[in-house]
């Protein structure tokens, strides 16, 4: 099993940041996320909790022995699930892959709360668990790697991608 | 707005998305969280779910929810208590 984990302050405040990420994609930053769509979605009336599940659909190429092992799968499904609670301010997203989980899983959690000592600014954490099946078992260190560094680089560009949007947004508001 | 995964889909999902994120913004963060765009939402949903079928995603959401269902978390506590 392997971890990636990143945290960043966006300087815009917490409720600026939660519209926008339902705005951050198409972005040129992430070219990789094709299309996202809701699948379910509601409002928990006694915590006025929003709960939203949605599909996230990628195209990247993957090692090419994974490559092989899945039939030639550039495309990939996540399933994403998150939970915004306006009143503390937080907005938690969790999402898994819906391809290859038989052979990997790819967890990743990401938080976007107020800051504490700056009412206007925003801390972003998140944090990814990567961990191989035990038929490719022989091949995780690589594979793990391989995700690794893809999430590096990922996460590198969606938060130069999701600053673009906000700042997007601060001029149209 | 972003594509849908059903290229049928995407004049559907660019009108819920434009109601949902309106009311996201001007009534849910303002602390107003009855529902809107229900409608709209039953609309797209429908078309995404045919596509969802087609790729043969149905299957493994069925899968994931079973470890993670998507429920909400007052229901489950109601279910404990």
């Amino acid at each position: 099993m392997k971890l990636f984990e990143a945290t960043h302050t966006f300087f815009y405040d917490w409720s600026q940041v939660s519209a926008a990420n339902w705005r951050k994609y198409p972005n040129a930053n992430c070219p990789h996320v094709v299309a996202i769509d809701v699948l379910d979605r509601h409002v928990d009336p006694e915590t006025g909790v929003l709960r939203t599940e949605r599909l996230i659909t990628c195209h990247q190429t993957i090692p090419g022995m994974l490559n092989r092992m899945c039939g030639g799968c550039t495309i990939s499904y996540a399933r994403e699930v998150s939970e915004i609670d306006p009143q503390n301010k937080v907005l938690k997203m969790t999402s898994c892959n819906l391809s290859m989980n038989h052979l990997i899983n790819v967890t990743e959690t990401v938080t976007y709360t107020e800051d504490p000592t700056n009412l206007s600014r925003t801390l972003f954490k998140q944090e990814a668990r990567i961990k191989c099946g035990e038929s490719i078992s022989r091949f995780a260190g690589y594979i793990e790697n391989f995700f690794i560094q893809r999430f590096r680089d990922n996460a590198a560009q969606g938060r130069k991608g999701f600053e673009n949007v906000l700042m997007g947004q601060g001029e149209a508001a | 707005m972003s594509q849908s995964i059903g290229s049928q889909c995407n004049e559907l999902k660019k009108e819920y998305d434009a109601c949902f994120n309106k009311w996201y913004s001007e009534k849910f963060l303002k602390g107003d969280i009855r529902p809107e765009c229900e409608e709209l939402f039953k609309k797209y949903k429908d078309c995404v779910m045919v596509a969802v079928k087609q790729k043969q995603i149905d299957k493994l959401l069925v899968e994931a929810r079973k470890d993670d269902p998507f429920t909400s978390s007052s229901s489950e506590n109601k279910g404990k208590s």
